[in-house]
């Protein structure tokens, strides 16, 4: 009998920086009994132009996306910022075009964030171990586009003992903004001060969130203070490679 | 100055920072405890904005019910299509009524339409009566919020502006000593007025009526006691009936400060009725378009006509809360600024507003009327695009890339290309200076690319 | 074309016949906070003893025993026996011998009385209109603002207060004091107007 089936769009930034993001995504969507497909020529989802306000670019990336991803039964993301593009503003690009807007509404029910996905499907790490504490910066696309906020916790209970602090201003955002970080570097720097000082004050020795653009920066501010606070991607956890380098540390 | 002179000057002032995050975080904790207390406050935001969209759907109707009934009140109502029509307006009331001196409530459409700046070139005097803008006035400046005018002055600052400009100044260095400097100080010149100036919260369109809310009073000790109330309101202020707006008081208190209600709500409805012992024995109404009508005909600001000043979407803003109000350069500051101020001073002297946001969304979820806000800077950022407004460098960069992003091969070319040169730059896995990215490099570290990108590994057949 | 004309003729749209239906319709069943425990009166008093109302209150069985309560609180903050009574009947009928009745209010108004027209157990409002024996600057300018409110004129919510806003020329609640946060957020009573409010509930 076949296992259902999930694409995986791994996103521009987990392909180029971090891949560890996109084999973790595989083996725990495998664990949770998917096969796993791996859509060829996925680039990235256009968010960069849509919050430029380059509309047609922004447009002519989500039809490639769409016909890209279409195909597939169901998509998932380990991102909450690029699920929330497909999710939220795929459709919204399309308002006035009705034969796109009906198939950037199909994509859109059909692709997930993967923590949320996972959550939803019941999964949960099995035999996973990590003996540290770990504080959770809630993305801000994740909570507010698509409703992240108990999920990753609560996949995160799984794993044995790791002890999750919780972080000041969780739900504030980092500073990140995609280009708006090098737009406004000053205010951004002002910001990401801050939550890196949130993120040491939780005591944590791991910082995890389910958005590799805001782990970046929280992580380069991070190590820019001298700071030995570690940051993964929550998936990077319940794959059991917690035990790895994290962000930023060689390989 | 440009938006970006100015944020390096707020960034620069360690004082403004302490001072914005005193009365911003304060807001914010008080806010979340009104609304931790109203378990149903998410549906009355969404019954909010749709009462405020079935007024913007029928403005025009409600504002001629609005006028008839102010007029059978005895109201007297003016309209206005320009900001400097509406300063004209209110000059000319006050010359006729031979005002020396106006007191005047603090009001934002006030200082959209340039009421100090009108009163000041026509030689009348004016008495700014809420205590921020009286610090405001008495320093010569611009309100940094809109709800606390002076939210960027230290106690320090403005007990050193009473010492100077009070007659019978604080002696105990305390914030409620110099609150009681302000108050003997003013009521003399609050009395002694010819002409009362405020704004409205509501319109009360089958009354006639005008609400304003203040927490000081000094809204009532402005237009009471002198023989002319002149009421300067945009038409989008406007409600239906009293119980619309006993709705948006609801909200409008618990957003800005956290309270149920504002100390005084107070609605007048035309002047001093026979037998009254006091009020006003004219009431002027200035109904102000200054681009309003534009917006209600725009899907792209229309949601803004929804916005009841209450200052939240600020107060929640990471980015206000680090430059304060005057980095954003407009009447109004923070996400709301940044959406009305290219639609009210134009969009090219402004695009950067637009940018100045990280599209986080939390003004959009403390908004009471719901307004996307994000959403609405997007689309100043798509018009500043459409109209080749954005820089040169950002268009030819962000096309390069769109290129590349369209055509797969070529990107994974140009994706392993780039990995294998930042690597070149690390050192034990960080990156310090990035060559094109330095506007990252110069607060923050950039982790290096673990080495070959996720497709080429996969590709390979790489699996775990 | 006049810019009233210019205002309107851009804002032009059909009026639907059910216009009114469909604002009323927006506002039946509005959202309130939930109501807390105890009866009407139990909850405004809460109200009023609540940080951003901060008023005291008295409560006395009938109006013959408002001067004694207003005795009873000049004494308390030793204020002189000198009061503004508005030019209502229900309040110059009473006894204020030994007391300085002020038939004006002055600039420096010590401590003014006022009949509220009801109370608000919701939010601990206190509601006024002004008429021939209801002034309205008094309550702004004295420094104490002494309140009587008749206990069968509280009332459940804001929605419940019985008004006409065409029938008064001003329609006003007060929930507090004169206060303000305007220096460094900090809350300070007494901006402007009354900086202490006490409700004598009568009845």
């Amino acid at each position: 009998m076949s296992r259902p089936s999930v694409a995986l769009f791994v996103t521009c930034l987990v392909d180029a920086m971090r891949p560890a993001i996109g084999f973790a995504s595989l083996k725990v969507l495998e664990e949770a009994g998917f096969d796993v497909i791996v859509p060829p020529g996925q680039t990235c989802c256009g968010q960069p132009a849509l919050n430029s306000g380059d509309h047609d670019g922004a447009v002519a990336i989500a039809r490639a996306t769409i016909a890209c991803l279409e195909p597939y039964d169901r998509i998932v993301v380990p991102s909450g910022s690029c699920g929330g593009t497909i999710g939220v503003h795929y459709p919204e690009l399309f308002a006035d075009d009705p034969a796109w807007l009906a198939r950037a509404e199909a994509l859109a029910a059909k692709t997930h964030e993967l923590l949320s996905f996972l959550d939803a499907q019941g999964w949960r790490p099995d035999g996973v171990a990590l003996p540290t504490t770990a504080t959770y910066h809630d993305s801000c696309s994740g909570l507010r586009e698509l409703g992240i906020k108990r999920q990753p916790r609560a996949l995160l209970s799984a794993v044995g003992e790791l002890k999750q602090l919780p972080l000041k201003g969780a739900e504030t955002c980092c500073g990140f903004g995609g280009t708006f970080c090098v737009k406004y570097p000053a205010i951004s720097n002002a910001v990401v001060e801050e939550k890196a000082q949130a993120i040491e004050d939780s005591g944590a020795a791991l910082l995890l969130a389910g958005d590799l653009g805001c782990l970046m920066n929280m992580a380069g501010k991070l190590h820019r203070r001298g700071s030995s606070v570690r940051a993964f991607h929550t998936v990077e956890i319940l794959a059991g490679m917690g035990d790895g380098p994290a962000i930023g540390e060689a390989s | 100055m440009s938006f970006g002179q100015r944020v390096d000057l707020a960034l620069a002032d360690k004082v403004l920072k302490v001072a914005v995050e005193r009365t911003a975080g304060t807001a914010e904790a008080k806010r979340a405890l009104a609304v931790e207390a109203f378990p149903a406050f998410e549906d009355a935001r969404t019954r909010a904005a749709a009462i405020k969209d079935h007024v913007i759907a029928h403005l025009g109707h409600y504002l001629e019910m609005f006028e008839a009934n102010a007029i059978a009140a005895g109201a007297q109502v003016h309209w206005a299509q320009t900001a400097d029509e509406a300063a004209t307006i209110v000059v000319d009331l006050c010359r006729k009524a031979g005002a020396k001196s106006v007191a005047r409530s603090k009001s934002m459409l006030g200082e959209e339409i340039g009421l100090p700046h009108a009163l000041a070139e026509a030689g009348i005097e004016r008495v700014e009566t809420d205590l921020a803008e009286h610090i405001i006035q008495l320093a010569g400046e611009r309100p940094s919020h809109i709800v606390w005018p002076a939210m960027h002055k230290t106690r320090e600052q403005v007990s050193a502006l009473f010492r100077a400009k009070h007659r019978d100044p604080h002696v105990e260095e305390t914030i409620a000593a110099m609150a009681e400097s302000a108050r003997r100080h003013l009521r003399a010149e609050m009395l002694g007025a010819d002409v009362g100036i405020s704004g409205a919260n509501f319109l009360i369109a089958d009354t006639g009526s005008i609400c304003t809310v203040t927490n000081e009073g000094n809204a009532e000790l402005s237009v009471v006691p002198p023989r002319v109330h002149i009421v300067t309101a945009g038409i989008e202020k406007i409600v239906p009936s009293l119980p619309h707006a006993i709705h948006m008081l609801r909200m409008l208190a618990r957003s800005a400060t956290g309270a149920a209600l504002t100390q005084y709500t107070t609605f007048y409805t035309g002047p001093k009725r026979e037998g009254d012992r006091d009020g006003p024995e004219e009431m002027h109404i200035v109904l102000v378009d200054n681009g309003r009508s534009a917006m209600a005909a725009d899907a792209a600001l229309k949601e803004m006509l929804r916005c009841i000043r209450c200052g939240a979407c600020m107060n929640h803003c990471v980015v206000f809360r680090q430059v304060g109000g005057h980095a954003y350069g407009g009447t109004y500051p923070g996400p709301m600024g940044a959406v009305l101020t290219p639609a009210l001073d134009g969009l090219s002297a402004n695009r950067d507003l637009a940018h100045a946001c990280t599209m986080n969304g939390r003004c959009q979820e403390v908004c009471p009327v719901k307004i996307p806000l994000p959403t609405l800077l997007r689309g100043w950022r798509e018009k500043s695009w459409r109209e080749g407004l954005e820089p040169v460098s950002m268009r030819q960069g962000l096309g390069l890339w769109r290129q590349a992003v369209l055509r797969p091969r070529l990107y994974r070319m140009a994706s392993g290309a780039t990995v294998r040169a930042m690597r070149l730059l690390a050192r034990q896995g960080w990156i310090a200076r990035l060559p094109f990215a330095g506007a990252w490099t110069k607060y923050r570290d950039m982790p290096a690319p673990e080495g070959g990108t996720f497709m080429a590994q996969y590709a390979k057949g790489r699996r775990r | 074309m006049t810019a009233r004309d210019a205002i309107l003729g851009k804002l032009r749209a059909p009026v639907p016949l059910d216009l009114a239906a469909q604002a009323a319709a927006l506002v039946a069943g509005s959202e309130r906070p939930p109501e807390t425990a105890g009866s009407p009166v139990e909850r405004f008093a809460a109200r009023l003893a609540g940080p951003s109302v901060s008023a005291t209150l008295d409560r006395i069985d009938d109006a013959s025993g408002l001067p004694d309560a207003v005795r009873r609180y000049l004494a308390h903050h030793a204020l002189p026996a000198t009061l503004y009574l508005p030019p209502d009947s229900r309040l110059t009928s009473l006894d204020w011998r030994g007391f300085r009745i002020d038939e004006a209010v002055a600039a420096d108004q010590m401590t003014a009385l006022a009949v509220a027209k009801a109370g608000v157990a919701e939010s601990g409002s206190l509601v006024f209109e002004t008429d021939a024996s209801a002034p309205m600057l008094p309550n702004f300018l004295t420094l104490h603002h002494i309140v009587v409110l008749a206990t069968a004129d509280l009332v459940e919510t804001i929605e419940d207060i019985s008004v006409d806003l065409a029938e008064h020329r001003a329609h006003y609640w007060v929930t507090g004091v004169s206060g303000t946060t305007d220096i460094e957020g900090q809350y300070v009573r007494g901006a402007h107007g009354p900086r202490y409010l006490h409700v004598v509930m009568v009845g």
